[in-house]
């Protein structure tokens, strides 16, 4: 429409291909396991070609949701995640190891608020990875959710709070219209 | 040698929830109900089992490469616990209910 938005979107499109570049930099930088400048240089040639072919297959480098605050904010989200599975392991195991199997499980639908494809594929991965709940069904924002037994559906709104705050939503109309 | 403890810990615990996983996975009545040991206990047994490794290993470049290893199995258990899951539903395989009973013995 007017300049100035198409600026904004092509500066946005460039940080979002820095921002690919930097994280392969990253991970390559974690495989050679040294910091010599003749790795760093093909790091560099390696992380720039997977850029441009990332960017030519999916027409974009990355998720717009994925930005710097969000990185410096998956580590902590990580960790607290990481408690979540350890306590819904422990849950888990409680039931299987009780002789008469004490679950009554049920499927129920989910309604998230969360925007966005990415958002929504963290918080039913995160479900499926937490206490007695496996997510089978994603369409739109209705999550299908089976649960063990009845009081692990409780846990599913602290869960989206969690994934809500990794990706800086604050409530239900914070998302921009599309179109 | 505290470091080999340590680690011998860790390991012992991931094996003991591979045990755990494994039980639950022959115990349980249908698909949707095994996907839940299969995707729980198996995950913290790797990850139990790789954090021994690192503890293991000590700091160096190798400790970031299993954090990767432990991030990436989570994402691709949870992802196939999420894709046959969603199979099994679309095909409409029925989940296995609780029988309701009531206290003489009468079905509800």
């Amino acid at each position: 429409m007017n300049i100035g938005s198409r600026e904004l979107t092509s500066g946005r499109a460039l940080r979002s291909k820095l921002l690919l570049f930097v994280l392969l930099l990253a991970f390559w930088i974690v495989l050679t396991a040294s910091l010599a400048l003749h790795e760093l240089v093909m790091g560099a040639v390696c992380a720039a070609f997977v850029g441009t072919l990332t960017v030519a297959l999916l027409g974009r480098a990355l998720d717009p949701c994925i930005t710097p605050a969000v990185l410096l904010r998956l580590p902590v989200f990580m960790v607290r995640l990481v408690w979540e599975i350890i306590k819904a392991n422990i849950d888990v195991a409680k039931i299987i190891i009780d002789p008469r199997l004490p679950i009554d499980p049920r499927i129920v639908e989910y309604r998230t608020y969360l925007p966005g494809d990415l958002p929504r594929t963290v918080f039913s991965d995160s479900i499926t990875l937490t206490p007695g709940t496996v997510t089978v069904e994603l369409e739109g924002d209705v999550l299908n959710v089976h649960c063990l037994c009845p009081y692990h559906e409780e846990g599913l709104a602290g869960l989206e709070a969690l994934v809500a705050w990794l990706f800086g939503v604050k409530g239900m109309s914070q998302g921009e219209e599309d179109g | 040698m505290a470091r080999d403890i340590v680690a011998g810990v860790f390991c012992c615990i991931g094996t003991l929830f591979f045990i755990l996983g494994t039980t639950g996975l022959l115990r349980m009545p249908d698909l949707f109900t095994r996907l839940h040991p299969s995707t729980k206990c198996d995950t913290l047994g790797a990850c139990s089992v790789i954090l021994g490794m690192a503890v293991h290993n000590g700091w160096s470049w190798d400790l970031l490469k299993l954090v990767f290893i432990a991030c990436f199995l989570l994402l691709s258990s949870a992802t196939c616990g999420h894709a046959i899951g969603r199979s099994a539903l679309r095909r409409n395989i029925p989940y296995w209910k609780k029988k309701e009973v009531t206290e003489d013995g009468h079905g509800a």
